[in-house]
């Protein structure tokens, strides 16, 4: 046994378990409001009023232009700097990850909603279904099964995307390993092993979702 | 019951809809016959507004449809409308496809809604499909839940949009049976078809539409013994 419990690989473990946390809290966290984001926005993209449309436009695309570690620099730096109030880094990266993964969410919602046959609002507004029960009852639900493959997709992005706020110093999981090699100088075991725990989360999650794909394509 | 005055559509440039006048009265049969891209269907969906009017009025049992201030969702739940395709809600039952209408829009309870679905489905010959996904079930099958999603609004005008167009040829006799009997009942009907022999024998009255405008109408046994308008007699000698 000894020979584990002295090796790196093993000894990092209580580092990483750490970051782990750090980083599927910020994920989790960041991911409910995103999708809240992305909802919101992604109807906005469907709207027919000009001004919300163009908004909501405006959004998407200033996100999915810039990259992920300028736009975290920017909330944590960038924004205390203009307002003089710091953020602690957790609300930055749960900030970033929500505004980041909304813009890519709205585009999700906005496609799937696209994706239903017009068939059915029409079916749901001849029965006398209001515009918003119409959506609500017949289409929300029959979009929301097909954004779950791009959801958990982008659940993965975001999960690795955090990874980037090791320039801020969260304690995040990457973060963690870089820590452990800085004092050990066991660079390849501790990001042998920082790679490993990723991947715990991402291949069952991939795995997971090619099924429901499956399912859902019958 | 149902009036149409003057009613112009255009997509774009496109003028699909020349000046329709027509006048549908309580309990009567009205069949649409022409060739496609004759205006038939847009005419039908501008009589529950599916299709904004462009021009022209469409009167309602007294609702003029083209009023801005008419609340159409109301105006909707009396006017009935069966797709060509169908369109069932997939995610739903049988059941849940025809009591979504009246739980949502009636407000009626769950219990009572399946009350009015029960004999519903009993009439177009589905009671044992009330569990079934609409997957499950044929194009026939599909139409007649359709149909019965329609009924359970209990509304006074059923719009068929080439109900029987979509469907195998073996499955269409049912359909048109569920149709007749609706008829027969004394449910004001306009109906887009292609079926002729169902024209013919159900209808009261036939409208033959070309180029966006009614070209003749009359009474089947007329109309389709002995046409009037040239375009009238090129299309039934073609489809006959």
């Amino acid at each position: 046994m000894e020979f584990i419990t002295e090796s790196h690989y093993y000894r990092v473990m209580p580092f990483l378990l750490e970051g782990l946390v750090w980083t599927l809290l910020i994920t989790f966290v960041g991911l409910i409001i995103g999708f809240v984001l992305g909802a919101v926005f992604g109807f906005a993209r469907l709207s027919k009023n000009k001004i919300i449309y163009g908004i909501a436009t405006v959004y998407v695309e200033a996100v999915r232009g810039t990259p992920i570690l300028a736009q975290i620099l920017f909330i944590y730096f960038g924004l205390s700097d203009l307002t003089g109030i710091n953020i602690d880094k957790i609300t930055a990266s749960i900030i970033a990850i929500a505004i980041n993964a909304g813009a890519y969410i709205a585009e999700i919602v906005r496609g799937a909603v696209y994706s239903i046959d017009k068939g059915q609002e029409e079916a749901g507004r001849s029965i006398g279904l209001t515009r918003n029960q119409t959506m609500r009852y017949i289409i929300w639900p029959q979009a929301f099964r097909r954004m779950i493959p791009p959801l958990g997709n982008q659940f993965v992005i975001s999960l690795k995307d955090t990874s980037l706020f090791s320039v801020i110093a969260v304690g995040e999981l990457l973060y963690m390993g870089q820590q452990y090699y800085g004092m050990t100088f066991q660079a390849f075991q501790a990001l042998t092993m920082v790679c490993v725990m990723y991947l715990i989360i991402t291949v069952p999650t991939a795995v997971y979702l090619r099924r429901v794909e499956r399912r859902l394509d019958v | 019951m149902i009036t149409v005055k003057d009613l112009h559509k255009s997509f774009g440039s496109n003028e699909v809809l020349k000046g329709i006048n027509a006048e549908i009265k309580e309990k009567e049969v009205v069949c649409v016959i022409g060739p496609s891209g004759s205006g038939k269907s847009t005419f039908l969906r501008c009589l529950n507004l599916l299709e904004e009017v462009t021009s022209g009025e469409v009167i309602i049992q007294g609702d003029n449809l083209t009023d801005p201030k008419i609340n159409i969702n109301d105006v909707r739940s009396r006017v009935g409308m069966v797709f060509q395709h169908f369109n069932l809600f997939p995610h739903k039952t049988v059941l849940d496809n025809i009591t979504i209408g009246p739980i949502k829009v009636k407000k009626m309870k769950k219990a009572e809604a399946e009350k009015v679905a029960r004999p519903l489905l009993e009439k177009v010959g589905l009671s044992d499909k009330s569990d079934a996904y609409p997957e499950s079930l044929s194009g026939g099958q599909k139409q007649r839940v359709a149909i019965a999603r329609s009924l359970a609004m209990e509304p006074s005008i059923m719009l068929f949009d080439e109900p029987t167009s979509a469907l195998d040829p073996e499955l269409v006799g049912d359909v048109l049976a569920v149709m007749k009997d609706l008829a027969e009942e004394g449910m004001t009907m306009v109906v887009v078809t292609h079926e002729m022999g169902f024209a013919r024998e159900v209808g009261d009255r036939v409208l033959f539409m070309d180029e966006g405008i009614i070209m003749e109408e009359d009474v089947p046994d007329n109309l389709f013994g002995n046409p009037q308008n040239p375009r009238t007699q090129e299309f039934l000698s073609k489809v006959l």
